[in-house]
């Protein structure tokens, strides 16, 4: 395609994972990568160029919310959004479909398009796929989402077939009406629920329409972890192996790290970033709530191994005391959350290239996790050759838990 | 210095009270004794053979070593050639660390803002990123004292705790933004508003508390009158906080070891008890300077507060003045003679979502330019034409008018960057005037220009609560 090129540079010999370099129209950006939402042109407070010492390569808009906000004449008047935010490197845009169904109470789907009520005058209005594919060109984004029809995951029957194949003939209206596939990238979504039949046709229908690259959607709605993971791998194992995948809406630590062996190349979700305005902060071991009275004394660092400007300069007792009081005191465990993603993809990349993709693992489920783990990250790693459960030359190993999260480390 | 160990006598003064804070006690006592009889004088003795016992031997010798490197090291120094009493006047603060090197501000001058010990929106490396803001932070006790009193904190220092880089560093009491408080003082403390209720600030305890803070300069608490009504028994009160704030000024020169010492200049509305307050002062050389902070009373009772006691202070010493941050009442407590303000105007601005506009001779240019204007929507250009901060040279008002919009924290960010490097420029303007000669007739000029309420925006804050990137419609500035 001539608005990406994908370059897989290492290929673990024993799980799915790779190590890709993805040339954008405006940045070559590294994968497996996270991309941090910014859902109106903006990361919660964070400029950009603190985006680019934090290491990201491209970020998140919501075309729903843009395209109410500041609306789609301004950002062409403006020469895109990259141009209005001040933004040089990558950007990837959704749909608006999902944000239109999950937003809003009245949102009708039917074969033309999403008809919603517009919450600022109350008329119905409609999202066609054709409308959806203009204003993300206007948007000017890398990569854009094409419009789905989404259905819960947890919903089941045929409602799902109808949503798959109204998907594919929507990825066909708004690919012939793509104006600028020269400079921005159109990428469809494998659906199907979590229906093994129906994401197998999705995905091979896919693969004719030649995309520069795909995603798999549908999923993270709550769906049991055992069928998520499922769902993840049979689509990596029919996508090409030469284009890169997207996993939408995952972002904890765990599934990056399982997705990666899974074959998946691209992240969002909006969790770093929403629970540092809690003042919760990410690290290995999980998340620390800074506003607990057990930090007002504890004069370490958020994580003493992370170099962000946060863990560089303050201490825990200093977060404690002003995290909830001071938006300002928020931006920090933003910094630090954006850069906790940012180190982990690192860190991934750097074990994929390295071959020692396995070891990685299992040291991070160590940490992560301790003595019990998931059922459904030790089923997920098993079936990419990595067995949690019998001991490494560490003597490490874990015993599967029939519970889909696990708070704390079992040490 | 031959003191046997022994287990200390009952003490009268504190028959319920721990160890540690007996030791502070005597080691405190034996230090003012000795500073008002000198060493020679048998009863101080008494005090010393109590810390001596009560006392761990590293604190002792950490705390004299203070005493003496304050001395030896003439941490705090500030110097005016100007001699006359009152009026417009340069100046020179200078901070010497020994090793650290040392720091120098120009003025008329201002302290940064902070909020938690942090500039208001801005993160260090983007606060960094304003070129040329005075090396000098201000950071108040009362951002501090939420849910525990402040001798039940572990702090380190205040520099370390709250990043501060080399800063100077000016503790002060109170918030100059708030207005409105409630916590009364009373005969031994002075009362705090707080998240957890009101704390008492005992000024001994503070005394404590600034030494391991360890700030290069300390604001002495005092026993301020927050009504700003008069009553019937109103030169009761006032001459009841003459006389607290002398007293709890003396016990902060007797305890704090190595930061220079403030002292607040009281007697609001009174001119008799406003010379009281000055008399009392005179007589203390170790002070290193005045403050005025008279922030309840009305600006111009404010400015007439400043013009009757200051001709008559110490004029080698500096002043300081809270509750005149905005241009036309800094420019004003600068033409009295005031050297340093705050910044907390430059907060102000952002939080209504506004530019600052205004310059001390352009007089073509508004005060500020509203971002949430609705001209501003496709206006591509920067906040001020020809402003060179860091967000006028990336963004446009577009941008920031969308982000206001859409509520996003990066608006009063990026507005408070500029606005920010906007007032420190006001300041580069008064001190070019100043030295031109021509300040006097430069700010009529401004005075004329602006008229009498073009910078409310520090009124408009204090009746204000949410800021406006908040999401609650009705609590938005509109
Ligand atoms: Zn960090
Ligand atoms: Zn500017």
């Amino acid at each position: 395609s001539p608005a990406l090129k994908f370059e897989v540079l290492a290929k673990c010999s024993t799980t799915k994972a790779r190590a890709s370099r993805m040339h954008l129209p405006h940045y070559t950006a590294h994968t497996p990568m996270f991309m941090p939402v910014g859902t109106m042109g903006t990361i919660k407070g964070i400029t950009p160029g603190q985006l680019e010492t934090l290491d990201c390569h491209v970020i998140l808009g919501n075309t729903y919310h843009l395209g109410s906000q500041p609306g789609p004449e301004l950002l062409e008047k403006a020469g895109g959004l990259h141009k209005f935010m001040a933004w040089d490197r990558g950007l990837l845009t959704d749909s608006g479909g999902f944000q239109m169904v999950s937003l809003l109470k009245l949102a009708n789907i039917t074969e033309e398009g999403v008809e919603f009520e517009n919450p600022h005058n109350g008329k119905m209005m409609m999202l066609t796929p054709e409308m959806s594919i203009g204003l993300q060109n206007s948007i000017g984004a890398d990569i854009m989402m094409q419009l789905d029809d989404v259905v819960s995951s947890l919903t089941t029957g045929p409602r799902v077939e109808e949503a798959m194949w109204r998907s594919l003939r929507w990825l066909d209206r708004g690919i012939k009406a793509h104006k600028r596939p020269s400079e921005q990238n159109l990428f469809p979504i494998v659906q199907g629920g979590l229906d093994e039949r129906l994401r197998t046709i999705s995905a091979q229908e896919l693969i004719k329409r030649e995309s520069p690259g795909y995603a798999i959607g549908g999923l993270s709605g709550g769906e049991a972890k055992g069928s998520f993971w499922r769902m993840v791998n049979l689509s990596t194992d029919i996508l090409p192996t030469n284009k890169p995948r997207y996993c939408m809406g995952v972002g904890y630590a765990e599934d990056l790290v399982v997705c990666s062996a899974l074959g998946v190349d691209m992240y969002d979700c909006v969790f770093p970033t929403r629970t540092a305005r809690f003042g919760n902060a990410l690290v290995r071991t999980g998340s620390l709530a800074l506003r607990q009275g057990k930090y007002r004394d504890d004069f370490t660092p958020i994580d003493s191994e992370c170099d962000c400007s946060t863990c560089k300069q303050f201490t825990r007792a200093y977060l404690y005391t002003s995290v909830t009081k001071e938006t300002t005191n928020c931006h920090l465990i933003t910094v630090h959350n954006i850069a906790f993603q940012m180190r982990l993809m690192r860190d991934i990349r750097t074990a994929i290239v390295e071959d020692r993709y396995p070891q990685f693992i299992r040291s991070f489920m160590k940490t992560r996790f301790g003595k019990t783990v998931p059922r459904w990250i030790v089923d997920a790693l098993q079936s990419v050759n990595v067995d949690l459960t019998v001991p490494d030359e560490t003597g490490y190993f874990a015993s599967a838990i029939d519970s889909d999260f696990q708070k704390e480390p079992n040490v | 210095m031959d003191v046997k160990i022994q287990t200390e006598p009952f003490d009268a003064r504190f028959p319920n009270v721990n160890q540690t804070k007996r030791c502070w006690q005597n080691y405190y006592d034996y230090s003012k004794c000795v500073a008002a009889k000198g060493e020679e004088f048998a009863p101080c003795r008494r005090f010393m053979k109590a810390y001596m016992t009560l006392c761990p031997n590293e604190w002792i010798e950490k705390w004299d070593v203070q005493k003496d490197e304050a001395v030896a090291k003439m941490r705090f120094h500030f110097e005016t050639a100007t001699t006359s009493k009152a009026g417009p006047r340069k100046g020179m603060i200078m901070i010497n660390r020994g090793v650290q090197g040392k720091l120098q501000v120009d003025t008329p001058s201002f302290l940064k803002y902070t909020r938690h010990g942090m500039q208001p929106h801005l993160v260090p490396e983007v606060a960094t990123g304003i070129n040329t803001l005075p090396p000098i932070t201000r950071i108040q006790i009362e951002d501090f004292l939420d849910e525990r009193d402040l001798e039940k904190r572990s702090f380190k220092s205040l520099r370390e705790f709250a990043r501060l880089g080399e800063d100077m560093v000016v503790l002060d009491t109170l918030d100059p933004t708030i207005i409105a408080r409630t916590a009364r003082s009373a005969e031994k403390h002075m009362g705090i508003d707080s998240e957890g209720g009101v704390r008492r600030l005992v000024p001994t305890a503070f005394a404590q508390a600034v030494n391991q803070l360890d700030p290069d300069v300390v604001v002495a608490p005092a026993d301020f009158v927050h009504d700003a009504q008069p009553s019937l028994t109103q030169g009761k009160r006032i001459s009841k906080s003459v006389a607290r704030s002398i007293r709890w000024l003396d016990d902060m020169l007797a305890g704090v070891a190595h930061a220079a010492v403030l002292a607040p200049v009281m007697g609001s509305l009174s001119p008799e008890l406003r010379a009281a307050s000055v008399q009392a002062l005179s007589t203390r050389s170790n002070i290193a300077g005045y403050v005025f902070s008279d922030v309840a009373l009305a600006p111009s009772d404010r400015l007439w507060a400043l013009q009757q006691s200051l001709p008559q202070l110490d004029a080698t010493k500096l002043r300081c003045m809270a509750g005149a941050s905005a241009p036309d009442m800094a420019l004003r407590a600068v033409l009295n003679g005031v050297d340093l303000v705050d910044s907390s105007y430059a907060y102000a601005v952002t939080e209504q979502g506004w530019a600052s506009a205004y310059t001390l001779k352009g007089a073509d240019m508004p005060a500020h330019v509203d971002l949430w204007a609705k001209s501003m929507a496709d206006d591509f250009g920067p906040l001020v034409a020809g402003c060179t901060c860091t967000t006028c040279s990336t963004h446009s008002r577009a941008y920031v008018h969308h982000l206001l919009n859409a509520h996003e924290m990066l608006a009063t960010v990026l507005l408070q960057a500029h606005n920010l490097y906007w007032y420190q420029h006001f300041f580069v303007q008064i001190r070019q005037s100043l030295s031109c000669g021509s300040l006097a007739e430069d700010a009529a000029a401004f005075f004329e220009h602006y008229g009498p309420s073009a910078f409310e925006e520090l009124d408009r804050v204090a009746e204000q609560t949410c800021s406006p990137t908040t999401k609650v419609q009705h609590q938005r500035h509109a």
